[in-house]
């Protein structure tokens, strides 16, 4: 005796195989692989071929110093302390100023000019390169930095302040704001807030879940049009009762998925491992970008509950999408129909968009929390905040309960309406009548 | 084991598609569900299996409410239902698997209809040097008739108990039909119970025992076919001579049905009214090429019940 679900497996095993064999998958598969593959090796290369190796040798090599103050007593022999400046030659101009720039056009095109003016008492550092020479601005840019706090020392101990001095008066200043309690004692504000790379590493996983589920749905729906506009489905319910028509394709939908965006995360590790190559000694491209104590939080536990998140959710927004699919009867109206997985995922989104702005802005609070809880944004929102150590074990806890409790509902209403939608042939379902048909049931 | 539908009613708000249908195959045999279009054949027969909800009614099968997931039913809808980008063989074996046949036995059914329809060779491709199948093997490269063809495999792969075929022949060349028509027999000949919707008249006539015809939903006439003809009588005489014989007719105050060129399709009160018209054509040396008394054809009583109502309206 088949029960309500007896042939999922079938339904899930046929459509996983289908669509892998098809056409659009295989090559949004390779599509997306090579573009991952290559993104980091390519960013890395645009990143640091034009950044200078902070640490490696300027390639500029002679300074002329066109002094035109009244203060003589500049030297920057002090940079010669810094390896990257060491080589750096400094010759004061003692030729006549277009003669130094044909030189410097001519023969020596690593050379530069440094002119010093002076006015209303205000210094000025000018650097001077040649139109289309081989140094960049942000070499000029690096070593004027140098340069000016040279300068500045230099004029400092003209008027006899010594070092010890000038450490003292370059020392910043710290201001702070504090909240005591009625005996006078600070109460302690800990900062929950997370840093921009924090940030970044976040909005990269909401980012990567919202394709994902984005990409997951509309096959979904995309699969169930299908069956229905090619009148498959009545064959199909001759056999399997509706509800396992659907957990087989949505499954089997959620496995091509997962299959791809794996793959994607599989090729980006690789594709980071390559990008080391071309950042000219700087390490990975991730490991410019994400935060270094990242790895403190990464565990098979948090890394469990990530999965178990992003999951429960996935199968949330596919049962909507499947839901949503069965609503219209013609692919051409598929659009229409996804309005409504559309709407809420948005809303996730959103709400996981927001809630990761404020954690960097001003850290957990209650919009925050939920954020975390809210079914339709945690699957966006909490695993990234459990990498970076700010979703305790019982707020994950609680957040899957939720989620679990809201797909139980949701497959409860689809199981209840699933039936009559699928066979339904004319326009397209609206919510309300959904709700009519459920009530019916 | 028999087939029960009662009392089936159903509503889409307040018209009403299906009003009140009862009929039963106590027997192995072939059932029909006559009517015009939109008379709700296809909605009954979505009924019976299940797939649309009755306001009313049930259908039994071997007197429990049938279940068709867990019976052995096969279906030839009248749309055709085929996924237009997979493989064919893939589709069957999904199929047969659905229905819980094993592999092997599906197979076998599958090399042996796609030998006696003729589409093995779109089934079983062979491959040609660019490892590509040398024929189609897509549902949407096929023809419509061939399309037909996979379609009446799907519903056979099972060997099924009950088979319900909706307009079989829609879209078959005389060759196809014939080849269908041998199928159907063959089915018929393994005491198997069989619904068929159609609105080809000849061919109801020719595979079934027991009749509705539905018009808007409504039974306007149900029960065995031959009892229903002999309920009319031999009535309708056909008359062909090579004289003209149009002032007998009129001396005999005969109601003409139909005139061809050749041929007179009259009605007649019964044997006595004919017999006494051909002495008197014969009294007169009228030459008769043809005379033949027969039975109302299931045409003459669809067209007349249907008609009838209709005109009513």
């Amino acid at each position: 005796m088949k029960s309500n679900i007896t042939g999922w497996k079938d339904v899930y095993s046929f459509t996983l195989k289908q669509v892998l064999k098809t056409k659009a998958y295989r090559i949004s598969y390779i599509i997306l692989v090579l573009v991952v593959l290559l993104s980091m090796p390519i960013a890395a290369k645009l990143l640091f071929n034009n950044a200078e190796n902070e640490n490696g040798p300027s390639p500029i090599t002679k300074v002329y110093v066109n002094n035109m103050t009244q203060f003589t007593d500049v030297s920057f022999e002090d940079i010669k302390s810094i390896d990257s400046f060491k080589h750096i030659d400094f010759e004061p101009m003692n030729k006549d100023y277009n003669e130094v720039v044909g030189q410097i056009t001519e023969d020596e095109r690593h050379s530069i000019i440094l002119n010093i003016s002076e006015e209303n008492g205000a210094y000025s550092l000018h650097l001077s390169m040649i139109k289309d020479g081989p140094l960049k601005k942000s070499q000029l840019q690096r070593l004027g930095d140098v340069l000016l706090s040279s300068f500045t020392n230099s004029r400092m101990e003209s008027i006899g302040v010594s070092d010890e001095q000038l450490t003292l008066l370059q020392t910043p200043v710290v201001s702070k704001i504090t909240m005591t309690d009625i005996n006078g004692e600070e109460i302690l504000d800990e900062d929950t807030s997370i840093s921009l790379s924090e940030y970044m590493f976040v909005y990269g996983i909401l980012f990567f879940v919202m394709m994902t589920t984005v990409l997951m749905g509309t096959q979904v729906a995309t699969s169930i049009v299908t069956e229905k506009s090619t009148r498959v489905v009545e064959y199909l319910l001759i056999t399997v009762k509706p509800l396992a028509l659907m957990i087989g394709k949505v499954f089997a939908m959620l496995t091509a998925t997962i299959i791809q965006m794996l793959s994607m995360v599989a090729a980006l590790v690789i594709s980071n491992k390559i990008s080391a190559n071309y950042s000219s000694g700087n390490g990975s491209l991730l490991s410019q970008v994400l935060p270094s104590d990242l790895f403190a939080n990464i565990n098979i536990m948090n890394l469990l509950l990530c999965i178990v998140l992003v999951f429960l959710g996935l199968l949330f927004y596919a049962v909507l999408a499947g839901l949503a699919g069965a609503t219209v009867s013609r692919l051409e109206e598929l659009n229409e129909g996804l309005m409504l997985f559309t709407i809420v995922s948005m809303v996730g989104i959103y709400i996981g968009l927001g809630a990761a702005n404020t954690l960097m802005s001003s850290g957990t609070n209650t919009y925050i929390m939920f954020a975390f809880l809210f079914p339709l944004s945690s699957p966006f929102i909490l695993p990234g905040a459990i990498l970076v150590g700010k979703a305790s074990l019982l707020l994950v806890g609680i957040a899957i309960v939720l989620q679990l409790a809201f797909i139980v509902i949701l497959f409860r209403f689809v199981a209840g309406v699933y039936e009559t939608l699928i066979l339904h042939n004319g326009n397209t379902i609206k919510i309300k009548e959904l709700l009519k048909i459920a009530r019916r049931q | 084991m028999s087939l029960s539908v009662k009392n089936i009613t159903k509503k889409y708000g307040d018209k009403l598609v299906v009003d009140d249908l009862n009929f039963e195959m106590s027997e192995p045999g072939v059932y029909a569900l006559l009517g015009t279009n939109g008379a709700g054949k296809t909605t009954s027969i979505r009924i019976i299996l299940g797939m649309l909800a009755k306001n009313s009614g049930e259908v039994l099968w071997q007197g429990k409410p049938l279940d068709v997931v867990n019976t052995n039913v096969g279906y030839l809808a009248e749309e055709r239902g085929l996924y237009p980008k997979y493989s064919l063989m893939d589709q069957l074996m999904y199929f047969a698997k659905l229905r819980s046949v094993d592999k092997h036995t599906a197979l076998d059914r599958i090399k042996y209809w796609s030998n006696r329809l003729g589409v093995d060779e779109y089934i079983f491709p062979k491959k040609g040097k660019s490892r590509k199948a040398s024929k189609p093997n897509q549902a949407d490269q096929l023809s419509k008739g061939n399309q037909q063809k996979i379609q009446l495999m799907v519903a056979l792969l099972s060997d099924p108990e009950l088979l319900i075929i909706d307009e079989p022949f829609s879209g078959l060349d005389p060759l196809n039909t014939d080849l269908f028509k041998s199928i159907i027999r063959e089915e018929i000949s393994k005491s198997k119970y069989l619904i068929m919707s159609s609105h080809q008249m000849p061919t109801i006539e020719e595979f079934c025992s027991d009749i509705t015809i539905l018009d808007r939903g409504k039974v306007k006439l149900q029960g065995n076919l031959s009892t229903i003809k002999k309920s009319y009588g031999r009535v309708n005489l056909l008359v062909k001579c090579e004289q003209d014989i149009a002032p007998y007719i009129a001396s005999l105050n005969l109601q003409i049905v139909n005139k061809t060129p050749s041929e007179y399709h009259l009605r007649v009160e019964g044997e006595d009214q004919a017999m006494a018209f051909l002495s008197k054509l014969i009294g007169d040396n009228i030459t008769v090429i043809k005379f033949e008394l027969r039975e109302p054809s299931l045409h003459e009583i669809f067209v007349e019940k249907v008609g009838v109502v209709q005109d009513e309206k």
